[in-house]
């Protein structure tokens, strides 16, 4: 069986040359036959990590991109880089790669306006073993002598174990409130557990996560105001003159507030995870974005040192924010413990949808006012619970505050693609869309004349005025824009096209980062008209993918990209900031077709 | 569960037999990707909604999580890992490579399957055509557009011969 050893193949070479690097963890290591392995603490998780650092490395070491090696995600060997998350590879890893690269090569480093690689469109490196099906996923990992293992779930939402009963055909293994079924046959545990008689204590919602107003009056009533903290990546409270006066003492006001639900990150390959002990210390293979902090979870879960536990991450199919705390790590930890073997714990669609956490629901508030020149003049941006990513403005408006009140949700909740970045933006362009209609100026107009930032203003005129509706904004270090045309028969809508302008600085792989904005703007396409996790009398409703309309083929609008390069500016990372601007480009073009202002989402016109 | 005995069951996979001892009920999906470790057809929901399972079965595209293994006994099963003619990639994969239709790659050899299987059936009619036929394909990575490219460039070069 070839495909047997390639595998497990794969996952052993890294355990060998373990002992090569013991005590601190290289950067780069070079080979007498001219290979370079480099080694950081990112994961590729489809967004083209992998070839973006090997192109790092080959320009710097002038070198071919082929003779680069990248390990990544294995805290015994890689450099802790952070987690993968925040699009910051490219702004934050891709320099530091560079650094060390030209370094070890003994040269200065290569400015952008020389660059050979670095710029050109490279073809992902992981290419032949994605098309062939050689790439290992987490759910693809085996080791010798390993059991396969599915957790008994209960049917209610966060239900507590009592009892489980032992089941034909598989072994049942419990650790506390964890229970699983093991067996060296890989699906008999699936079936056992599917079919488990268990006993649970239910832990009802502390508010009814179905109904909006319900919800929105939870998060207001549990709230906490914003401390003025700017020394963070998002800081909660941002302020310039004074907000509430200003807008107490102005004559043209405006206030409207937004909605956005839970919805799951549905990456295509429900998380695994495999754990081997060996020497009191365990080894874990998983698809996660964050391996350091997992490692770190893993070891406060289990009561031991940090450095009894090595995470190795694989690429997963896809994670999305989603894949960032230590849960399925834990689970196979533990079970591997208990049961005194290397464990593979496998969820299935279903416990990626309820177990999992979700990306928050979130009220947005906003009250603004402009002056008689129909300039903004005062904003006051209030988000309970999602967050305070993306509350920054790129409109020179002197009085603001963009306020994140934090509160407690009912149901699990974690970071999603772009965290807030998408509602903020949501509530910011349609509230500003609703100024330019009720000014009867032209939406473009009205941005490009309120505009704080020269390059966003560079987009906007790129973007020009046109039909449907539009959006900008300065995300993650990225100027964006984008608009939506589309077709409403009855009360469907269609997306007919959309045209997107982006000045992400200087383009690293422009192949790549086009990837990345389709594939973000995408995504988009569910959040704005398509996805919401239901639930229904305390426990949650939407546990099949049949279930949960994500983006498909037929979705899709014609694509227009056009990308302003700019070598010397700092390239900005591009996995996130497109995301942002689909619902509200969505909405501003529904109000524009059929005069309808939809302020929650998923929008829908059968819903008003 | 698997109150019925365990049985081998034996799938000629991509030119070669290939038994495994398994409950009656053992998806086809759960034979290849588990038992024989092809792990090349990935599970994404398992009720048929994604197709990232898919397989040929005599030629056809087949969700390998909706039909069982014994029922496949005595046909022709062909995964991705048999796609290839040895280092010679079929026109798809080679079409998926140069239209980079990937990122994290869970979905593409579901994909590339079903394509494959599309392109031999004959013609097929223009980028509305691919979309309808893939339309039971999930790819949450989103490169949906590069998926149609990738199927219309082998079209292309199938045409050619
Ligand atoms: S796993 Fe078979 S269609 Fe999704
Ligand atoms: S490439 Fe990730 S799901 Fe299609």
């Amino acid at each position: 069986m070839a495909e047997k050893l390639t595998r497990r193949e794969a996952l052993g070479s890294l355990g060998a040359s373990v002992a090569l690097f013991a005590g601190a963890p290289v950067r780069i290591a070079a080979a007498a036959d001219g290979t370079v392995t480099a080694y950081t603490g990112k994961v590729e998780l489809g967004q083209g990590s992998r070839t973006e650092l090997a192109m790092a490395v080959a320009e710097e070491m002038r070198i071919p991109l082929a003779k680069v090696r990248l390990v990544m995600g294995d805290t015994e060997l890689c450099p802790d880089d952070g987690g993968t998350y925040g699009s910051l590879t490219t702004p934050q890893t891709l320099p530091v790669m560079r650094k060390a690269a030209a370094e070890k090569r003994g040269g200065a480093l290569t400015p952008p306006g020389e660059w050979k690689v670095l710029g050109t469109s490279a073809a992902d490196v992981r290419g032949p073993e994605i098309v062939t099906g050689r790439q290992v996923f987490p759910g693809d990992a085996r080791l010798d002598g390993m059991l396969h293992a599915r957790v008994v779930r209960p049917r209610l939402y966060g239900a507590k174990l009592i009892s489980v009963a032992e089941a034909e055909g598989a072994r049942l293994v419990r650790d506390g409130g964890l229970a699983a079924f093991v067996s060296s046959d890989p699906v008999a545990p699936k079936r056992a557990a599917a079919a488990a008689r268990a006993e649970w204590a239910p832990v009802p919602f502390p508010a009814d996560p179905s109904g909006i107003s319900a919800l929105a009056a939870y998060f207001k009533a549990n709230s906490t105001p914003p401390v003025e903290n700017m020394n963070t990546r998002y800081p909660p409270l941002i302020r310039r003159g004074d907000a509430r006066t200003a807008l107490a003492a102005a004559a043209l006001k405006h206030a409207s507030s937004y909605w956005l639900p839970y919805i799951a990150h549905t990456p295509m390959e429900p998380r695994a995870a495999v754990a081997e002990w060996k020497d009191g210390g365990v080894t874990i293979r998983t698809g996660t974005q964050t391996p350091f902090p997992v490692r770190q979870e893993v070891a406060r879960a289990l009561g031991m040192d940090e450095s009894k536990v090595r995470i190795i991450a694989l690429t997963p199919g896809g994670a999305f924010g989603g894949k960032q705390r230590g849960e399925v790590e834990i689970e196979a930890a533990r079970i591997s413990r208990a049961a005194g073997a290397p464990v593979r714990v496998q969820w299935s669609r279903e416990e990626e949808f309820t177990c999992a956490y979700h990306r928050p629901a979130g009220l947005m508030e906003v009250e603004s006012a402009v002056d008689d020149k129909g300039k903004l003049t005062a904003w006051v941006h209030r988000n309970y619970n999602s967050g305070a990513a993306g509350l920054q403005i790129a409109y020179a408006i002197p009085n603001i505050s963009c306020e994140f009140h934090r509160s407690p949700s009912p149901v699990r909740q974690g970071s999603y693609r772009s965290l807030a970045a998408a509602a903020n933006t949501f509530a910011r362009e349609c509230h500003v869309d609703e100024w330019a209609a009720r000014l009867q100026a032209d939406p473009l107009e009205f941005r490009t004349r309120n505009c704080g930032d020269e390059r966003l203003r560079m987009v906007l005129e790129r973007l020009g005025k046109g039909p449907g509706g539009m959006a900008c904004t300065l995300e993650k270090d990225a100027r964006i824009a984008l608009r939506a045309e589309i077709e409403v028969r009855g009360r469907e809508v269609r997306l007919k096209r959309f045209t997107f302008v982006g000045d992400y600085g200087a383009v690293i792989n422009p192949l790549n980062l086009r990837k990345q904005i389709r594939g973000a703007l995408v995504m988009g396409i569910g959040g704005a008209l398509l996805e919401r996790v239901e639930f229904d009398q305390g426990n949650q409703k939407t546990r099949k993918l049949s279930a949960y309309r994500v983006p498909r083929f037929g979705d899709v609008p014609e694509m227009r990209l056009e990308l302003i390069d700019r070598r010397e500016a700092e390239p900005a990372g591009a996995g996130e900031a497109a995301i942002a601007l689909v619902a509200p480009a969505v909405a501003n073009a529904i109000f524009a077709v059929t005069g309808k202002r939809l302020r929650r989402l998923p929008l829908s016109l059968a819903e008003l | 569960m698997h109150n019925g005995r365990m049985a081998v069951v034996r799938l000629l996979v991509n030119g070669s037999v290939r038994p495994a001892d398994v409950h009656p009920g053992t998806t086809l999906l759960e034979f290849l990707h588990d038992y024989l470790e092809l792990t090349g057809a990935k599970a994404g929901c398992e009720e048929g909604a994604c197709g990232a399972c898919t397989v040929h079965v005599d030629g056809k595209a087949v969700k390998s999580c909706m039909v069982t293994a014994a029922a496949q006994q005595g046909k022709t099963i062909t995964t991705i890992e048999g796609l290839a003619q040895g280092e010679r990639l079929h026109a798809v994969q080679k079409a998926f490579l140069s239209a980079e239709a990937f990122q994290c790659g869970y979905c593409t050899p579901g994909m590339i399957m079903e394509a494959a299987a599309l392109l031999n059936e004959g013609d097929v009619v223009g980028a509305a055509g691919v979309k309808a036929r893939m339309g039971g394909h999930v790819c949450r990575c989103g490169m949906y557009d590069e998926i149609v490219a990738a199927v219309l460039l082998a079209a292309g070069e199938l045409r050619r011969g």
